[in-house]
């Protein structure tokens, strides 16, 4: 016997994570998995309901029905559009406060560092103004404004932002989206006990939300954020449990809502907060990234070399992060912040703050972040953090892993990064795909999860069979936190990649996976395909381009997929999404979504034949491009 | 002989040892993609409730003296000399239900869709790793154990 | 030790099975008149071309061999000797036993009307001989009446059906297998049996037989008057348990052969099961009482007590009913009685004083197995507070925690 908290965790496809959790003595979501091993098969199907006190009602061969008379379609749907509500409304709510934020900082004259992505905004949304507060309070009003509307007044920078061709789709298709809080509203509302029961009604309510979930929630929040923060720019930076260093005082981050940081990280590299970490000790602050808000750190790192150290990994290995020992602070705004932390937090004497009261965890300190009180409440922040740090380091044991993850991880990749590397030109891209050097483009996005064969082993195996095609591999999402830390993402991954890809890649000296950094960055990989589109002339779903969400995690997941649909893309998912007990349900996402939007839904568990099936899909799209 | 044994506190009632049941008899079939609601969905496994008693798990016995087999007036049901198992050969069958009237625990049925045949446990055909209802129970509320009769 | 069996039909082989499983050593003949094993209940599927002669067999094929039992097939016993201890047969061999098993079940039964049992194309549907010479009748008769509408009757009237026969139940009572059902549910097979072209004749009697030049019966005379014309005649009025071949042994017999519970008759180191007992006439019984007699014959002792034979299943086109117990009670017995039905089922429990005397479920029977235990062991139900259709084993559920085996709570 030894003190590892059980024998039994899960799987990771990286196996250096998978050693350091199995060696732990707590216990975290890898342990956790054996005991939920078993899934319910009405859970599974999505054909249990709970709407009402005669329930819960399950879909059975001698209950066919719900006491109310709700088949499995009904229930299935329901089910699923109260979830992609429910996702909507958090990414509604990530845009909504950076919106919020924006318009302060730039109404109290604060930074605006990525000066490209305001004129870029200034464009579409047709502002014309000269002064780049006024011009960015300007920006946030119309966000704002078209966030706030009722359900059954249309947003106006739909029109804007979206492609020309997908636009007049959506309108024909009447999914046109009011205004996006309107519509979570309208979601929930139409899912509630013995209200909707017309599935194809629903479904294409879903895609209504997946639109403003995709352009606001996704697009906007990460344009407002590099309007805030600075733009992304491609560099080489350390990835893994290696980026903790002991000598400083660390401090966690998860979430989803950079801009709530901004300050905080300013500050902790100011002199005096320095002087205030080396008197007790440390070399200063470091913020360690870990979830979606670390991926968006990653990618604007360039900016915050002194305060970030790297990323160190994805919402499951957020527990490992801190077993490490050498964590003295989490510091949370929102998802993916598990509740699983808790207990280690207590345990390691971690001290847990929330910047956001959608996220209160049981144990932490809630701050809410207030604008106005940003500077009291940094250094009430830091003086807490401080206190952690006296009253832990050198009483909690270390347990670190030097040798996880690498120092050779690109990122820094965005739809302006990119195309800048390229030359201000999307030519020599859609040159090597009309060429065939690279086949075609794989969206690997979304989360990580413990299911399809563990820790992102579905994200990673597909990922190596894709690049094996020459498919090239853009992620957005924890997925890349897993990819990045198994090595995909550095340079030398390029020799797994097929000879052609391989080629491309050894002459850039990129890998043949490319992160977009965090989930809000699928956002980021609209904006590609769209002006990769625009450059050829042809509408998106005709690109040979695939979307996968190998291990979509939860609610916010289905709503990025939805948008996914709504632009027509093919999308793989791992796992199928509670549907599968309804037949209109796979009818809709497997065959009718091609004639609606020209997007269709791929469920397939297994990373050689789901690859197989987004290759074919890529070949007969460019069989159809003539290339 | 192997038997399911069962250990009614600890069942919930959520009946995934009916969609498991289900899936083990609907060829190529998971949980995900189980057809509950095809005329060919059977269960072979019940739980019934009792406001006292709580869920009460109702399965074959593959009994020591099983009544079925003594009723079988076509040879289709018989009780596996290795395995003790109560097996039944659908092709034999005449549909008589002498069976179903004969378990004195009410657990064998006709289909429901011809009444052509019974719709009866077949411990999923000795597969190695066991009945897929056991696997699917996420309380253990029923595992299966060697019982010397 | 050599054990003789009689009868190679449900009690017969379900003995032979038992001895040969328990002491494989034992020496075990069985003799049968005919050449097959089959299964009685069956027939129909035969006659009805569903299954061949091998089809209806409950046996494996190579039973006989594999068991080590000796079968003298196609061999009728005309005589017993309990003091020399053998049994003659109608060739002419004498075979001895230690011990014997009288399981020669019973045979059908003419009753005596003129013209009846005079015609040649009477037959009744009770082996796999009968079943052949219907079969043959059927290649040429259009039309075919069946005399009793039993249970063995509508297995016959099913098979006619299916061999596209016109089929005529003429019966004496005023419904269909009225042993087994109330009027209710016989309504719903006749309407089936019905739709499926035949013509029931109820409440009437067959008073004479027209009989060609040919000796073959031509026409059907009723006490109502009607004449029914007939190819082909199947007698489905009863039967009669078989031991004709006991006559002067000394065995004691009244209408059946009278077994104790250990199934032994009067005469030393013999025994009988199944039909010919008369103790319960229903297939799962004789399995039963043959497995106890070849116990007892082993020197055990086991006493059969299942003497519960009001029990039966019906399943014709689809349509199932249980039947249990009385379910026909008289006014005077003053019962209770409680129906429920919709459009797929008809329930009928037959209460006295908290103790089910007989039920019906016709449609869905599925788990209704519990209910001839209650009915059997007279279970008092009345503290279950419970709507007495909602019953089920979940009711009197108790495990033995030891072996898993599932025992009743009552």
């Amino acid at each position: 016997m030894n003190s590892n908290f059980s024998c039994k965790t899960c799987a990771s496809a990286d196996k250096k994570l998978e050693t350091f959790i199995s060696n732990l003595s707590v216990d975290t979501s890898h342990h956790r998995m054996e005991g939920q091993s078993i899934k319910c098969g009405f859970g599974l199907q999505g054909i249990c309901c709970r709407l009402c006190s005669n329930g819960p009602c399950r879909i059975t061969p001698d209950g066919p029905k719900g006491v109310c008379g709700a088949t499995a379609d009904t229930i299935v749907a329901r089910n699923f559009l109260r979830a992609v509500s429910a996702g909507s409304g958090c990414y509604i709510h990530i845009v909504e406060n950076t919106a919020l934020l924006l318009k302060k900082t730039a109404a109290n004259k604060g930074a605006i560092k990525g000066k490209i992505a305001l004129a870029k905004l200034a464009e579409i949304f047709e502002v014309n103004e000269t002064d780049e507060h006024v011009c960015a309070e300007k920006i946030a009003d119309l966000v704002l404004a078209d966030l706030y509307k009722p359900d059954y007044i249309k947003m106006e920078l739909v029109e804007k932002m979206a492609y020309k061709p997908r636009f007049d789709r959506w309108k024909e298709l009447g999914i046109l989206p009011g205004g996006a809080k309107s519509e979570v509203f309208a979601g929930v509302v139409k899912t509630s006990t013995n209200l909707n029961s017309d599935p194809v009604d629903m479904y294409l309510n879903c895609l209504k939300l997946g639109i403003s979930t995709g352009l606001y929630g996704l697009t906007l929040t990460n344009l407002l954020n590099d309007v805030m923060l600075g733009e992304p720019s491609i560099r080489l930076a350390p990835v893994g449990l290696r980026v903790i260093d002991t000598d400083y005082i660390n401090i966690m981050i998860t979430g989803h809502q950079h801009s709530m940081f901004a300050y905080l990280q300013e500050r902790l590299i100011q002199e005096d907060v320095i002087e205030k970490a080396k008197a007790v000790g440390a070399k200063g602050f470091k913020l360690v990234g870990c979830t979606c808000v670390g991926q968006d750190l990653q990618l604007r790192g360039e900016h915050y070399k002194d305060v970030f150290n790297g990323h160190a990994g994805n919402n499951f290995t957020s527990e490992a992060i801190l077993a490490t020992g050498a964590i003295d602070a989490v510091l949370s705004e929102f998802n993916c912040t598990l509740p699983g932390i808790e207990p280690i937090c207590d345990e390691l004497k971690i001290k847990q703050i929330c910047l956001d009261d959608v996220s209160k965890k049981a144990n932490a300190e809630m701050k809410p972040f207030v604008f106005e009180e940003k500077e009291s409440q940094s250094n009430e922040i830091i003086a807490s953090v401080i206190e952690a740090y006296q009253a832990r380091r050198g009483v909690v044991a270390l347990n670190l892993d030097a040798e996880h993850g690498n120092d050779d991880t690109l990122t820094g990749v965005s739809e302006g990064s990119l195309k800048s590397f390229l030359g201000g030109t999307w030519k020599p891209l859609i040159d090597l795909i009309v060429k065939g050097e690279i086949k075609g483009i794989a969206g690997v996005v979304g989360c990580s999860s413990l299911t399809a064969g563990g820790h992102d082993v579905l994200t990673v195996n597909l990922v190596k069979e894709l690049i094996a095609k020459d498919i090239l591999v853009l992620s957005a999402g924890c997925s890349s936190g897993g990819l990045e830390n198994v090595g995909l993402m550095s340079p030398q991954a390029a020799s797994l990649a097929g000879p052609k890809l391989r080629a491309v890649c050894e002459s850039l000296g990129i890998p043949p996976v490319l992160n977009f950094g965090p989930c809000l960055a699928i956002g980021r990989l609209e904006l590609v395909a769209t002006e990769l589109a625009e450059a050829i002339g042809v509408d998106l779903p005709q690109l040979p381009l695939v979307l996968s969400a190998p291990q979509w995690l939860e609610e916010q997941a289905l709503a990025d997929g939805a948008f996914g649909l709504a632009l027509g893309l093919p999308l793989h998912l791992g796992l199928p999404p509670f549907v599968t007990g309804s037949s209109v349900a796979v009818q809709v996402f497997t065959q009718d979504m091609l004639n609606l939007t020209g997007g269709q839904l791929i469920i397939d568990d297994n990373a050689q034949s789901a690859a197989q099936t987004l290759d074919s899909i890529i070949e007969k799209k460019r069989q159809e491009l003539n290339i | 002989m192997k038997r399911i044994i069962i250990d009614r506190e600890k069942c919930d009632g959520c009946l995934n040892c009916n969609i498991a049941c289900i899936s083990a008899h609907e060829e190529g079939s998971n949980f995900y993609t189980v057809n509950l609601q095809s005329p060919d969905a059977e269960t072979r496994n019940f739980i019934k409730f009792d406001v006292g008693k709580g869920y009460l798990p109702i399965f074959c016995r593959h009994c020591d003296e099983p009544e079925c087999v003594l009723s079988c007036m076509s040879g289709a049901l018989e009780k596996d000399p290795v395995s003790g198992h109560v097996q039944y050969d659908e092709n034999k069958c005449a549909a008589c239900y002498m069976c179903v009237m004969n378990c004195p625990f009410g657990v064998l049925k006709p289909d429901k869709k011809n009444r052509t045949k019974v719709i009866k446990c077949d411990f999923c055909d000795d597969k190695p790793d066991g009945p897929s209802c056991v696997k699917a129970c996420p309380k253990q509320a029923i595992v299966v154990k060697e019982v010397n009769l | 030790m050599k054990i003789v069996i009689i009868g190679a039909s449900a009690a017969g082989i379900s003995a032979a099975k038992t001895i040969k499983v328990s002491e494989p050593e034992t020496e075990v003949v069985i003799i049968s008149k005919e050449d097959s094993v089959h299964s009685r209940c069956m027939l129909h599927k035969f006659l009805g071309h569903q299954r061949d002669a091998k089809g209806i067999s409950f046996i494996a094929d190579d039973f006989f061999e594999t068991a080590g039992i000796t079968w003298l097939n196609n061999t009728t016993v005309i005589s017993l000797d309990p003091d020399k201890k053998t049994v003659t047969t109608h060739d002419n061999q004498t075979i001895s036993y230690d011990k014997l098993l009288i399981a020669t079940g019973a045979a059908y039964f003419i009753p005596p009307i003129p013209g009846l049992r005079e015609s040649k194309n009477v037959y009744g549907f009770r082996d796999l001989n009968d079943a052949k010479l219907l079969d043959r009748e059927c290649q040429t008769a259009k039309n075919a009446v069946v005399i009793g509408a039993g249970l063995v009757g509508m297995d016959a009237a099913v098979a006619l059906l299916e061999r596209g026969l016109n089929v005529t139940v003429i019966e004496m009572t005023k419904d269909v297998m009225s042993l087994q059902l109330d009027h209710q549910a016989a309504r719903a097979y006749q309407q089936l049996f019905e739709e499926a072209g035949a013509e029931f004749i109820l409440e009437d009697k067959v008073v004479s037989v027209d009989v060609n030049d040919v000796g073959r019966g031509t026409t059907i005379h009723l006490a109502s008057g009607k004449a029914v014309p007939a190819d082909v005649i199947v007698i489905a009025a009863g039967v009669r348990p078989a031991f004709n071949f006991t006559q002067g042994s000394g065995i004691k017999t009244n209408h059946a052969i009278l077994v104790g519970d250990d199934l032994k008759t009067n005469l030393k180191d013999i025994y009988a099961a199944g039909d010919v007992t008369g103790i319960a006439g229903i297939w799962p019984n004789a399995m039963k009482q043959g497995r106890v007699a070849a116990i007892n014959m082993l020197g055990e002792k086991l006493l059969y007590e299942d003497r519960y034979a009001l029990k039966n299943t019906v399943n014709f086109y689809g349509l199932t009913t249980l039947s249990l117990g009385n379910i026909n009670p008289e006014p005077e017995e003053n019962c209770e009685i409680l129906i429920r039905e919709d459009r797929h089922n008809y329930q009928k429990v037959v209460l006295k004083n908290g103790i089910v005397l007989g039920v019906i479920m016709q449609g869905d029977i599925g788990g209704t197995g519990f209910w001839q235990y209650l009915i059997k062991n007279k279970i008092d139900i009345s503290g279950k507070n419970k709507d007495v259709f909602s019953l089920s084993f979940a009711d009197f559920y108790d495990l033995d925690q030891q072996t898993g085996e599932y025992k009743y709570a009552v």
